[in-house]
């Protein structure tokens, strides 16, 4: 398969693993654009690094604690039986992410996607090391001396340092970060624990140093599919062929207003700039992730050559050519109706979700038990879960099965907000009381101020009836 | 080298290596860790685990483990689509073309 694919007529460079993908380095550029990419990730990156970091009320803000199964956002606590909002923020981020699109391209890439946001900082650290465009360049063509090792071991050290120290945060996350990072230190942490930040350090080496604009191009199904979200409304970015063509080089006297030439230079800075590579002058096309370099590069060179600026910019297909661009159109107002619903309806069912539940467990060793004095007696196990909210006594009755009386060590029970507690308890009844093998109760739990109650049904078994 | 040899070429070898490989880790990578949310969210480990040769296996582990037969279950029938992708042509190659 892989000596045909080296003969196929159309297998160039870009039909082989790593090694012969034509390598990019992007040019740093400075402007407008570049410094909200910088601001972007600052923010964003601050937060990630940040938020483990946070107290509140004695432990951690925020902190997603999968072995105990409860989420921890400030005072909120979220439990598993609440996936349902977990599940309407997944689809409330996909609308979110429509509704951008939809009205301004591939903001999300260019300035959001953690994939961009690391991808930025581990090309600054390049940079730092190595130097610009050029140097890297130049240093990678060098034969492997002493300052070329020196350099890429000090970049890739600098990397690794990086990518795990983002490893440690992401697991921060899920487990207290500052019990583990200590722990990690010390080399004393869970094998698990150890096992995350390392693969997620790992991934980000990987992604971010690596792979970069090839995730975005081959990995990534928002990439795919987001040209379905465009239409002529959508902010894209663009060269105005219009005016820029007929490109070419020109002296510093030549007449621009001749119409013999257009504004493009020529230069090729566009195209040094661009992260994946591409040439903004052929078009729209799948690989542009609206990172907006190509136009602080040419708005540089428009500045240089004291033409307006422009040339290549946030537009829209209408305006190209002349046309009014719609901000509100049908799609936009629907994702936008459809988000504020649904994240109204987020909102509501958190402010007044139940707040004690009951889950009821029969015990799988025995079916029934006959006492001594000839009662028919049900083990069950009672999961008892107070959300919050203050009450924290609790009472169990039985409704439902004539005759049965329920019996416990503690039927006086203290759950505080936030746990779950599980009760142990017996019922018994008079087997004259059973018309069939298998009769329904309902266990009751009330506060003993009786402002909150939660039941649950569950199986009594007994003896066949006589 | 016949347009039909072209065309086969193509057929098989169009998308690029890396591209293939990504192909059978990545989709299955990320249904495998939807998975893992969403059984791990209805099921506890605790609960599940107990009956069986690991009772004492804490629910991090579980997770972890979990994970991964996710993946392999989900690589596995990605890395299948993709062996089925191959066109019929392809295996007759060295008879028709010595």
């Amino acid at each position: 398969m892989n000596s045909e694919s080296a003969q196929t007529p159309t297998g160039g460079i870009d039909h082989h693993l790593f090694v012969k993908r034509q390598r990019i380095y992007p040019r740093e550029v400075h402007g407008l654009f570049a410094w909200l990419r910088t601001a972007a990730v600052l923010v964003l990156l601050g937060a990630f690094y940040g938020i483990p970091w946070i107290r509140w009320d004695n432990q951690q803000a925020i902190l997603f604690d999968l072995p105990a199964r409860k989420f921890h956002l400030f005072a909120l606590t979220i439990w598993p039986q609440d996936f349902i909002y977990l599940a309407a923020l997944l689809i409330i981020a996909a609308l979110s992410l429509f509704f951008f699109t939809a009205l301004a391209g591939r903001l999300w890439c260019g300035y959001a996607c953690p994939q961009t946001v690391w991808t930025e900082v581990f090309i600054w650290i390049e940079r730092r090391i190595e130097g610009g465009r050029n140097r890297q360049i130049k240093l990678d063509k060098m034969p492997w001396q002493a300052r070329k090792i020196g350099l890429k071991s000090l970049k890739h050290a600098v990397w690794i340092l990086f990518s795990l120290w983002t490893g440690l945060t992401f697991v921060g996350y899920f487990t207290p970060i500052l019990e583990l990072a200590p722990k990690l230190v010390s080399l004393s942490a869970g094998p698990w624990e150890t096992f995350w930040v390392f693969f997620y350090g790992f991934a980000t080496y990987g992604n971010a140093g690596w792979m970069r604009e090839q995730v975005c191009i081959y990995m990534c199904p928002y990439a795919r599919f987001q040209s379905a979200m465009f239409d002529r409304n959508t902010l894209i970015i663009s060269y105005d062929e219009a005016r820029g063509e007929p490109r070419g080089a020109r002296s510093h006297n030549s007449d621009r207003s001749s119409g013999d030439i257009g504004d493009c230079v020529d230069c090729t800075l566009c195209v040094q700039a661009c992260p994946t590579g591409i040439d903004i002058r052929d078009g729209l096309q799948y690989q542009c992730i609206g990172c907006a370099a190509c136009i602080d590069a040419c708005n540089g060179v428009m500045q240089k050559m004291g033409y307006p600026e422009g040339l290549v910019r946030y537009t829209t297909e209408n305006a190209l050519i002349g046309e009014k661009t719609r901000v509100l159109r049908p799609r936009v107002v629907l994702y936008a109706g459809l988000l504020a619903v649904l994240s109204a309806a987020v909102i509501w069912g958190i402010a007044t979700r139940d707040p004690i539940s009951l889950d009821v467990i029969r015990d799988r060793n025995a079916l029934y038990r006959e006492t001594a004095g000839g009662l028919i007696e049900n083990v069950y196990t009672l999961k008892i879960l107070n959300k919050g909210g203050g009450h924290n006594r609790f009472s169990v009755s039985i409704r439902g099965l004539d005759g049965a009386s329920i019996f416990s060590d503690d039927r006086d029970i203290t759950v505080t907000p936030g746990e779950v507690r599980n009760v142990v308890v017996r019922v018994r009844i008079d087997p004259i009381h059973l018309a069939h093998r298998s009769s329904e109760l309902t266990f009751v739990v009330e506060s003993h101020d009786r402002q909150l109650n939660a039941s649950e049904p569950a199986r009594f078994l007994g003896p066949a009836a006589p | 080298m016949g347009p039909e040899q072209t065309n086969r070429s193509e057929t098989a070898n169009s998308i690029p290596r890396i591209q293939r490989v990504i192909s059978v880790l990545w989709p299955s990578f990320l249904m495998a860790g939807a998975a893992t949310i969403v059984f791990f969210a209805i099921f506890d480990p605790f609960t599940l685990m107990a009956p069986t040769w690991f009772p004492d296996l804490s629910r991090l582990a579980a997770y972890g483990v979990g994970f991964f037969m996710f993946w392999a279950l989900t690589a596995s029938s990605c890395l299948l689509t993709c062996f089925f992708q191959r066109p019929i042509r392809h295996f007759n190659q060295t008879k028709r073309n010595p």
